[in-house]
């Protein structure tokens, strides 16, 4: 079932297209929204969650279209923003609680679901002091927990490390994970760091200047490729050209050799022809997408040169657009 | 209730993770335990149930009620200046015997008029400019609440506070009243035809001084500013409809009283309670007929709030 599309979605803010024509369909689960600063990662969010409008096109979130059905798909989303927005003279308690009255549920319902939500994301006795008094964690485990008290079937978090020391930012990852996984609530993290995405998510949207540059599973993704990586200690021009003239297809690639294969790869050949040329071999290994490749135009450039053409990998649909 | 039941499979899952995690990091004193969060599968009560939550929750801030100590000091100061006439009307018909009845419903605003002001000005910031502050705007919004719902539930908390300060002291000076009247039962007989006129202004004035408040400090989310901007909206316009009506004095300018919330709210609580208005105050020497002061009152109140709908409809959250 998918958790929510888009048909054209368009925003546009005087002198820059924040959303441009995106026409998605994601699936539920854990979901990485990733793109540069200012890629329209937080306009989308803020278009499904009815808080900004769009220029034009559609959108529907859980099936609820965001037009015309947005206060009834707001009763089951969650949203943390990146920005602070906790009123630090309430205390968490409080304040989550009355949250989760505003979304809709009743009185006794939202006291004792504020207290577990709290101890979910981690925030216990100091629950019942003023969120004044907290610390950066602590805050964004109050504004994780407003995002959650009213169980929403899907939870838009952005940046939701924003600010924490490398310990926080672990255990929030532990949280989000749990909380997606554990508990299958969908949810969509936008961030701009590629490892967040690759300890937590399980499917990965790419979007750049408002565009969609690719959407699918993150294991699709970083799955091996038929590209054979060879390491050297020296300039590696002249392997290339000697594996070349075996009728391999490879690109040299400063010390490396990209060598696309099919089938066994040349590993005899590889070794005769390095000793013939008098290097040393540092690494014959079988490449793997990262993620970082998509933001990498000249890698990008070197792979799709060497795939073969029937090959389908993620990467190549995202240039493709 | 029908609170869900903890799905079997999660607790498990949970208690994995925990496990994990105790092991992963045994020296963090800040590790996450999860001690059961639940899937919550009973009633969604929506919009209205939202939207009256929101409204207690902005009374209750405006009183700083669940807030900290300094935040709950210039309301009840203010309520306690609004109520101190009142009071001592109160005590006066307790102790001197005879009538004793010193301050009449229909004039009380005319006594209370910067109070009403100043107690505008330290509520309505609370009420209206807290969330912009905090930037808690995008929770509610992405709630399930709209732009036009949040507006009205903070009108309605703010006409609720005014209500404090106009109805409850008036409340107090009509059994004060009868009191020194030494006939309790024959005053209440007697003076029943006052409670209508009673509320009637207490609402009509709340909800004109209410809408003016909230929209300034809708318009200005920083407190200092929300504070004196609703001071300067409130009384400048008395000073300026005083000099045009009172000094200036002609045909022309007497029309200026339409300008001040706080002359109309007096001018028609004396049209409410069918009585001419002090002559030396301005609505009394503007001479217009009583009646327009109300009508007035409902459509400043009727322009302020669509300002405030209009105001939410288009704010950035």
């Amino acid at each position: 079932m998918s958790i929510f599309q888009t048909h054209e979605l368009t925003k546009r803010y005087p002198g820059v297209d924040a959303l441009d024509h995106l026409n998605i369909e994601v699936e539920a689960g854990v979901v990485g929204l990733v793109g540069a600063n200012g890629a329209g990662k937080s306009t989308l969010i803020k278009i499904l969650l009815g808080l900004v409008p769009a220029t034009s096109g559609s959108a529907s979130v859980l099936g609820y279209d965001i037009a015309t059905r947005g206060t009834e798909l707001r009763q089951h989303v969650g949203y943390m923003p990146e920005h602070d927005c906790l009123p630090l003279d309430m205390n968490a308690t409080e304040f989550v609680s009355h949250m989760a009255q505003i979304s809709g549920l009743p009185r006794t319902a939202s006291r004792e679901r504020a207290a577990e939500t709290l101890r979910h994301a981690g925030l216990f006795e100091e629950r019942y002091r003023a969120m004044a008094g907290y610390s950066t964690g602590m805050r964004q485990r109050a504004k994780l927990a407003q995002a959650l008290v009213h169980d929403p079937e899907i939870v838009f978090l952005d940046e939701p490390t924003n600010g924490l020391d490398p310990a926080g930012r672990d255990e929030m990852l532990d949280l989000i994970a749990r909380t997606g996984r554990g508990l299958g609530i969908s949810i969509v993290m936008a961030t701009h760091l590629l490892g967040e995405i690759e300890r937590v998510c399980d499917q990965l949207i790419v979007i750049d200047a408002g565009r969609l540059m690719h959407y699918g599973s993150l294991s699709e993704f970083t799955a091996a490729t038929q590209t054979l990586e060879v390491e050297v200690t020296s300039e590696a021009d002249a392997l290339a050209l000697r594996l070349q003239q075996h009728g391999i297809p490879c690109a040299a690639d400063g010390r490396r050799v990209l060598i696309a294969t099919e089938g066994a790869p040349p590993f005899d050949l590889i070794r005769d022809s390095v000793v013939d040329l008098g290097m040393g071999l540092v690494r014959v290994q079988q490449r793997r997408h990262s993620l970082e490749d998509l933001f990498r135009a000249e890698s990008i450039a070197a792979s799709a040169a060497l795939v073969e053409p029937g090959e389908t990998s993620a990467r190549e649909a995202g240039m493709a657009r | 209730m029908t609170q869900a039941t903890p799905d079997t499979k999660d607790t498990k899952d949970t208690k994995d993770t925990q496990d994990a995690g105790r092991a992963g990091a045994p020296d963090s004193a800040s590790s996450i335990y999860d001690l059961g969060y639940r899937r919550y599968e009973g009633e969604r009560l929506g919009r209205r149930h939202a939207i009256s939550a929101l409204y207690v929750e902005s009374l209750r801030g405006a009183f700083g009620l669940g807030r900290s100590a300094g935040a709950k000091v210039a309301p009840a100061v203010l309520i306690g200046i609004a109520l101190f006439p009142a009071v001592v009307q109160l005590l006066i018909g307790a102790l001197v015997p005879g009538d004793a009845e010193l301050i009449l419903a229909s004039e009380y605003y005319g006594i209370i008029t910067y109070v009403l002001a100043l107690y505008a000005a330290a509520v309505a910031p609370d009420i209206a400019g807290r969330d912009q502050r905090n930037r808690s705007l995008t929770l509610y919004f992405s709630r399930a609440i709209s732009r036009t719902d949040y507006a009205l539930g903070k009108l309605g908390a703010m006409v609720t506070a005014m209500l404090m300060i106009t109805l409850l002291p008036q409340v107090l000076l009509f059994v004060g009243n009868a009191l020194s009247t030494q006939d309790f039962g024959g005053y209440l007989a007697e003076e029943w035809d006052l409670v209508a006129p009673i509320i009637g202004s207490a609402v009509l004035g709340s909800l004109l001084i209410a809408s003016i408040g909230v929209l300034v400090a809708a318009q200005m989310p920083h407190r200092a500013f929300a504070t004196v901007g609703i001071i300067v909206a409130f009384i400048l316009p008395v000073v300026i409809a005083g000099i045009m009506v009172n000094e200036i004095d002609t045909a022309a300018t007497r029309y200026a009283i339409f300008l001040s919330p706080l002359d109309l709210v007096e001018g028609a609580t004396a049209w409410i309670f069918r009585v001419e208005p002090d002559a030396f105050a301005t609505p009394g020497r503007a001479g217009h007929a009583l009646w327009l002061y109300a009508v007035a009152s409902v459509a400043w109140t009727a322009v302020a709030s669509a300002l405030l709908v209009r105001r939410y409809r288009t704010v950035q959250a």
